[in-house]
């Protein structure tokens, strides 16, 4: 707001009839989707999306599905991201990535 | 025991022989056999005797039972004098009975003393096997000499009046019906076959009982019925069936087949003969409502086989005809109207469904058939259609779609039933006049009425596809009038069985709206107080919300703009990961409009925001389209669209921009149309200018652009095939292989939920899985598929 008055002083000189600005924002209802920062937007584990739930928490989510259900992606150093969940049951048979083999190590964790 | 008196016994012996004991015997017994008084002595001396002739006669028990013979053959010919003495018919019927009936109580009496001759008797014979039940020697002694020089010779004769008798009671004469009973029991205990006791009962009187009701009725029903009309005679074919069953119980042997075989009889002789004439009438009963004579014939036709099918058939043929014509009559009101609609299609739903009750009593079969036919009506497509697109060979991206071009028609019209009853269901959680209008409770059941509707709906993905669209802009614009409500709409859809991942994502997307109201709260903590006042943030998840939607460019007012990095960084402090999209298109907010007239509170979109503010630096000049165009960067329909609503705002008496040349439509635009803002610009109410006011432009939220919004019915069709093919999968996953019969019933099963696949789309996906080789056609049968891993 600060900035539009600012213009109004710089312009109003020229149209001398106004003090106030013409069209003032009151509020502003801004929308955003937000994804998760991934290459490939499908768990090469689950075949589900990373953006849904993994398949095992889409099932139990039938159960509570307004429980805290998080189902987070995974980033390891290969940069291939999977559901946490679903890496975290990987891991424990093989601890290489699904894609490239390479030994998996955590890169970082969505949140 | 001592010698002399085995001696003095012995000397007595002739005492005891039958011809000492026969003497004083044989008054008592012709005393029995006339029913006449006998003293209690008498009675037990007749045992005493019958007991010692037994024992000490050896010759004893055969003579004994000769001479009683004699003397019951006796009596019966006497009775027989006496009952043949009468010539007319029912004379002689009832003179029988009479000697029946007493003859028949001695049958039971007479036989008791002679016990121990029987044992002696059979003694001989067999061995002891003999049980109480059998019948005895002396009882079956009188009774086959009753029916040797009785019964046998006038049985014809007494069958004939009894009959006679029976046709009287039913033309409504009264009399003893002891008299028929009397040949029933006659016929059922003389018959000398011990295998089958019935045997003769049923040859005789049963086979021509029923004829005779037969015959009676052959020609009584045709009378009554082209006398008195089909309703009249349905009530006396039901009275009559109800009073010959009570009669059958009565006259006919009760612990055999015979009342279920009278009562066949009269059904078949009463009701299936006028079958087709009763039936003819159902259509016309049922279109006018008159249930208790339905419910006449629904008792009368359901004891004739076959005779239901055709009343359910008339019924369904009812419904689907009335529903559909009450549905044209008012076609005009109801395509525009989803109020008018959903409230006309419950109420025809009411209707028929108390009509079922009424005269159906709810019988399932009426159910089924309401059910199937309603179906029909909120299905059909005559009254208002949803045009699905032919699907296009090429151009298609979804990798999985088939490439051949095939010229299917799986754009077949489709009801826009689904897409009003999503609009019903908006107006109701929408703050809306309607909504506003009703108690909580009111909209409850109006919102278990459009559940109950979807019910019939066969393609249920179009509701889906509206109903969340909907949901989409009263969460964004925050118009809900009642969150409780809107989530109790989730776990309904839920209960009624709409898939689970659809009904996950609407509950994700209430929890996304309270995450950023709480984001919005740390927001506001943290961030510099000007800008947290006057903005207000949703962080939605992309998955749940705007899967393929497409965004729109926009260049924002610099002061919006400004404030979307310190958003960002807000947002990345708080996760990680995440990358953020503006959605500008369903962004919107409310701007304070100056001018002389007053001060007005304007509720806009983004992209109206946009345009306006390009007069805040020029706020009396007239700025040509193609400045706008450059200033805002809106694409160009987008841009026109918007102008549009600026300039030619519905109900609105002064618009917000004025236009020069003027024009009929955003089309018309061209680069060169100049616009500026309108200085007089106030609120009217009731014909008065207002001074300030508050007032909403935005109207219906646009959720996709112009050419999404084309290709949003293409993607019904093309999710449908995806759904067709990923069904068709999990099917042979789990049977390995299957006929193509099965695999259709199946295949309906699984998706019924959210639309009914059509043959040619089924067929034309297991092509495609055929040549992409998931399924193969077995070697032996090209109906047969076999899953290929």
């Amino acid at each position: 707001m600060a900035e539009s008055v600012q213009d109004n002083v710089e312009r109003g000189d020229g149209d001398n009839v106004k003090t106030e600005n013409f069209f003032t924002l009151k509020k502003w209802n801004a929308v955003a989707m937000w994804s998760w920062d991934v290459e490939c937007d499908t768990c090469a584990i689950c075949r589900v999306q990373v953006m849904d739930a993994c398949l095992r928490c889409q099932a139990e989510s039938k159960k509570d599905f307004y429980g805290k259900q998080d189902c987070v992606v995974v980033w390891g150093e290969c940069n291939h991201s999977f559901h946490y969940c679903c890496m975290s049951l990987w891991v424990k048979q093989n601890n290489r990535c699904p894609l490239c083999q390479q030994e998996w190590s955590i890169q970082r964790m969505g949140k | 025991m001592s010698k002399t008196s085995v001696a003095a016994m012995l000397k007595d012996r002739n005492q005891f022989s039958f011809a000492g004991k026969w003497p004083c015997m044989r008054p008592v017994i012709l005393k029995l056999l006339k029913q006449e008084a006998v003293t209690q002595g008498e009675w037990q001396d007749l045992f005493y005797s019958v007991h010692l002739v037994c024992l000490w006669d050896d010759k004893g028990p055969p003579k004994l039972r000769d001479t009683l013979k004699v003397d019951i053959m006796d009596f019966i010919q006497q009775a027989q004098q006496r009952v043949l003495a009468h010539q007319e018919e029912q004379a002689l019927l009832k003179a029988y009975i009479t000697e029946w009936r007493k003859f028949f109580t001695q049958c039971n009496y007479l036989p008791t003393p002679f016990r121990q001759l029987e044992t002696s008797l059979a003694g001989k014979t067999t061995t002891q096997k003999r049980n109480q039940a059998e019948e005895s020697i002396v009882r079956k002694l009188m009774l086959d000499s009753w029916n040797q020089s009785i019964f046998g010779d006038i049985k014809q004769r007494l069958q004939d009046s009894a009959m006679k008798l029976v046709r009287a009671e039913r033309n409504g004469e009264a009399f003893d019906s002891q008299l028929v009973i009397g040949v029933r029991e006659s016929y059922v205990n003389l018959c000398s076959n011990t295998m089958d006791k019935l045997q003769i009962y049923r040859d005789n009187f049963e086979a021509s009982y029923i004829k005779a009701t037969e015959e009676f009725y052959k020609i009584k029903a045709p009378e009554q019925l082209s006398l008195h009309g089909v309703e009249t005679y349905m009530r006396y074919a039901e009275v009559k069936l109800r009073e010959e069953e009570l009669r059958a119980q009565k006259y006919l042997e009760p612990n055999s087949a015979s009342v279920q075989l009278l009562t066949d009889c009269c059904v078949s002789v009463l009701v299936a003969t006028f079958k087709s004439a009763i039936l003819a009438e159902c259509p016309r009963m049922i279109q006018h409502h008159e249930t208790e004579k339905l419910r006449l014939m629904l008792k009368l036709m359901d004891r004739v086989p076959d005779g239901v099918s055709p009343m359910l058939k008339d019924l369904e043929d009812h419904i689907a005809s009335a529903g559909l014509a009450d549905m044209m009559a008012a076609v005009d009101v109801i395509t525009q109207d989803s109020e008018k609609y959903v409230e006309r299609l419950l109420d025809l739903f009411r209707r028929f469904s108390t009509l079922v009750k009424e005269a159906f009593d709810d019988d399932p079969r009426f159910l089924t058939a309401r059910d199937k036919a309603y179906k029909l009506v909120v299905n059909d497509s005559t009254v208002f259609r949803l045009e699905l697109p032919v699907r296009q060979g090429t151009g298609v991206t979804a990798p999985v779609i088939p490439t051949k071009p095939v010229n299917s028609n799986n754009g077949q019209p489709e009801s826009k039933c689904p897409e009003l009853l999503a609009n019903y269901c908006d107006m109701l959680l929408r703050k809306t006049p309607l909504s506003k209008k009703l108690t909580s409770d009111e909209i409850e059941s109006k919102l278990r009425d459009v559940l109950l509707v979807l019910k019939y709906v066969q393609n249920k993905d179009v509701f889906m596809r509206y109903h969340k669209a909907h949901l989409t802009r009263r969460l964004i614009l925050d118009t809900s009038a009642d969150s409780e409500k809107e989530e109790n709409m989730v776990e309904w859809l839920r209960e009624v069985g709409m898939p689970a991942d659809y009904v996950n994502k609407l509950a994700r997307m209430f929890q996304d709206v309270k995450i950023s109201q709480d984001l919005n709260q740390q927001f506001k903590e943290q961030c510099r107080a000007t800008i947290a006042d006057s903005i207000n943030i949703k962080i939605l998840n992309a998955g749940a919300w705007a899967r393929g939607s497409e965004r729109v460019t926009v260049s924002l007012p610099l002061q919006l703009e400004d404030y979307i990095p310190e958003v960002e960084e807000f947002y990345k402090k708080k996760h990680s990961g995440r990358k953020l999209q503006w959605y500008h298109h369903m962004s919107n907010g409310t701007i304070t409009f100056c001018n002389k007239m007053g001060r007005f509170d304007v509720d806009v979109t983004t992209f109206q925001m946009a345009v306006l503010f390009a007069w805040n630096q020029r706020p009396f000049e007239k700025i040509s389209y193609e400045n706008l165009r450059l200033a805002t960067e809106l694409p160009d329909t987008e841009l026109r669209r918007t102008l549009w609503s600026l300039c030619a705002f519905p109900k609105l008496r002064r618009q917000l921009l004025l236009v020069e040349p003027s024009t009929y439509s955003p089309k018309e635009f061209a680069h060169d149309t100049r616009f500026w803002v309108n200085h007089e610009f106030a609120i009217v109410k009731n014909g008065k200018l207002q001074k300030r006011g508050k007032i909403n432009l935005i109207g219906r939220l646009q959720l996709s652009t112009e050419r999404s919004k084309e290709e949003d019915n293409q993607s019904i069709v093309q999710l449908r095939i995806l759904r067709v093919q990923e069904a068709i999968i999990k099917i042979l996953k789990m049977r390995k292989t299957i006929n193509n019969a099965q695999l259709q019933t199946e295949l309906v099963d699984i998706l019924k939920n959210m639309f009914l696949p059509s043959k040619k789309m089924i067929k034309e996906q297991i092509e495609w899985l055929i040549e992409h080789k998931y399924i193969r056609r077995h070697e032996d049968d090209i109906n047969t598929f076999v899953y290929m891993a």
